[in-house]
């Protein structure tokens, strides 16, 4: 039962992994905080849900496709708008992402309205058990999966190829990068389309795991805070420790507590980990 | 500067004449509207004594707005207590959980407190769900106003009015005081102003709670005048939202700035959602998105400067693009 738990919450950690990661790079290389990032998550669920809906592709296909699509929406946005306030104070940036997510929600509320849907798989309950007492469930462990594969292509981006190295000086020092010859623009628009495609990847395994909605990115915006607080910023696998550590906690208090006590424990974490290790888990000494 | 100030205080007079006089000559509904935007004006300016002058961006206030508005539900139906006293209460409550809250939060800087501030505020309302004496998510209901049509509405706005201007008249008085350099030394430098005395954690802390009074008393009122109330409207983070955007688009760190900013944001959307049903919110997020890239200092600015004109744009464009 506990080990049945505990694989619960590190599966549903995955994704809250793989949510947190476009939100913590955005934030540690340009120091905005994206309130728009749960928007974009449900942008990537949709692009899954109509391309499964009308076409019939497969969820597990469309992922490269919503990844494309809000990767360009990221670098549209970041170019296009973003950038015009980008030396403003941080908190200016702030209420711009608020006010993007306000356009995106309505924009999908209006377009499609605020019907609940589901994209139904015919493998969707599909499991196997371990020994006799552990079930989990295929598409999960899948998704899991995924997560760490994607996990591993944005480290090596970031870490192995010149993008990154641009995307790293630029987060370091905006002025000396430009200096050196980076494009510093063109760099903030490809980071933020990178982080907000990894939300249309999270946005795709959401929506063959649970039911979307328009208005469904609110609470993953604050969940992705959580996550990249526990974790802290500034290394790629900070999203990782945070997302396993809130699904677990997560999965474990609802057990002890109830369901409707899982927000109560998921902010009561944030706050406390905010006063007690305001830099994260892993992040160093303040 | 004497006779500016003497003239200053007698515009403002003027205004508040005019405002007090207001539903003597309008229908109810608009009465209802200017409530609302009297409203957000206390919320917003009460925003702007933390987020504004002392330059702590909090992201929860609305958490003092519902600790109101549910301790005048609970005072009032549970405990039968009359409305001045629940509305004394709120605010006493909504500044005290301020304090508590405030000495470990207001240690964060920057990005980290605005986030413990939102989830202090997310925290608080997954706890209202779930305690018996809030009565939950099945929400609460408040005793009525004892009152004719007419002098519920007439009473809602004097008591949003009244306490507006009190809001204001202590912001105006912070701010000529010790109080005032203190905080505004710890908006632009936390550091050097503690380095030359100022206790900067006991300035904070009186500024959150000055803030939390304010909006808990918005919250009494508020709750009193919808008579009922759940937690995930009072508790709602778009309560916030709006008190910031307000605060921006208006000017923040000015005294008048939310206020101009309340009513700028409720007129347009009043008027977006006349004309347009469905697409209003739509379009409010846009009028939010063109309003933080063309004015990031706020319509005060653009007041004060008397820079009508592209070149005004074009200048705040210049200054903060890459």
């Amino acid at each position: 039962m506990l080990l049945q738990i505990l694989i619960n919450g590190i599966l549903k950690g995955g994704l809250y992994a793989l949510m947190a990661i476009g939100m913590s790079l955005i934030w540690g290389v340009m120091d905005i905080i994206n309130i728009a990032h749960g928007s974009f998550i449900m942008l990537g669920a949709f692009t899954t849900y109509w391309l499964f809906t009308i076409f019939g592709i497969d969820p597990f296909v469309s992922l490269v496709f919503s990844m494309a699509i809000l990767f360009v929406l990221g670098y549209g946005v970041q170019r296009y708008v973003i950038n015009y306030v980008i030396r403003a104070s941080a908190f200016i940036t702030l209420i711009l992402a608020f006010g993007i997510e306000i356009f995106i929600n309505n924009l999908a509320l209006v377009s499609w309205s605020a019907d609940v849907r589901k994209v139904k798989v015919a493998y969707g309950a599909a499991n196997f058990s371990l020994g006799n007492w552990v079930t989990i469930p295929t598409i999960r462990l899948v998704a899991f999966l995924l997560v760490i594969v994607i996990s591993l292509i944005f480290f090596y981006i970031l870490n192995r190829t010149n993008l990154g190295r641009s995307i790293r000086a630029t987060s370091q020092d905006l002025d000396a990068a430009r200096l050196v010859g980076v494009d510093v623009a063109r760099t903030y628009a490809i980071t933020f389309g990178l982080g907000v495609g990894a939300a249309g990847a999270a946005g795709t395994l959401w929506s063959i795991l649970f039911p979307i909605s328009p208005m469904m990115g609110g609470i993953l915006t604050l969940k992705s805070f959580v996550v990249v607080i526990i974790g802290g910023l500034g290394s790629m696998l900070g999203p990782i420790i945070g997302g396993l550590a809130l699904g677990v906690t997560e999965a474990f208090g609802t057990n002890w507590f109830g369901s409707t006590y899982a927000n109560l424990i998921s902010f009561t974490i944030l706050v406390l980990v905010l006063i007690i290790r305001p830099k994260g888990i892993l992040g160093g000494a303040d | 500067m004497e006779k500016k100030t003497l003239r200053n205080f007698l515009i403002c007079g003027l205004i508040l004449l005019i405002v007090s006089l207001f539903p003597l000559v309008s229908n109810n509904f608009i009465i209802r509207f200017g409530t609302d935007i009297l409203m957000f004006a206390i919320i917003a300016s009460a925003w702007n004594i933390i987020g504004g002058y002392t330059g702590y961006a909090s992201f929860g206030n609305v958490v003092f707005f519902g600790i109101g508005a549910y301790i005048t539900a609970v005072l009032m139906e549970k405990a039968g207590m009359h409305f001045g006293i629940a509305y004394l209460a709120a605010g006493g409550g909504a500044a005290l959980f301020a304090v508590l809250i405030g000495l470990p939060v207001l240690r964060l800087r920057g990005h980290y407190f605005a986030i413990a501030t939102l989830g202090v505020a997310e925290a608080m309302k997954a706890l209202v769900q779930n305690l018996e004496i809030t009565e939950g998510n099945s929400g609460i209901y408040l005793p009525m106003l004892d009152l004719s049509i007419q002098g519920q509405y007439y009473f809602f706005f004097y008591m949003m009015l009244g306490t507006l201007v009190m809001t204001l008249l202590v912001t105006y008085l912070i701010l000529n005081a010790k109080l005032g350099y203190s905080l505004i030394a710890i908006r632009e430098d936390e550091d050097a102003a503690n380095s030359v005395g100022i206790n900067t954690t006991l300035s904070k802390t009186i500024a959150f709670a000055l803030s939390g009074l304010f909006t808990g008393l918005a919250g009494s009122i508020y709750a009193y005048q919808q008579a009922f109330l759940k937690p995930g409207p009072a508790f709602t983070v778009h309560t916030t939202v709006k008190m910031i955007v307000m605060a921006v688009f208006g000017g923040m760190g000015k005294l008048f700035g939310p206020l101009i900013g309340a009513f700028g944001i409720e007129i347009i959307s009043e008027t977006l959602s006349n004309y347009f049903l469905v697409a209003h919110t739509l379009f409010f997020g846009t009028v939010v998105i063109l309003a933080i890239v063309f004015t990031p200092k706020g319509l005060i600015d653009l007041i004060t400067q008397r820079k009508f004109g592209i070149s005004y744009f074009v200048e705040n464009i210049r200054e903060h693009r890459i």
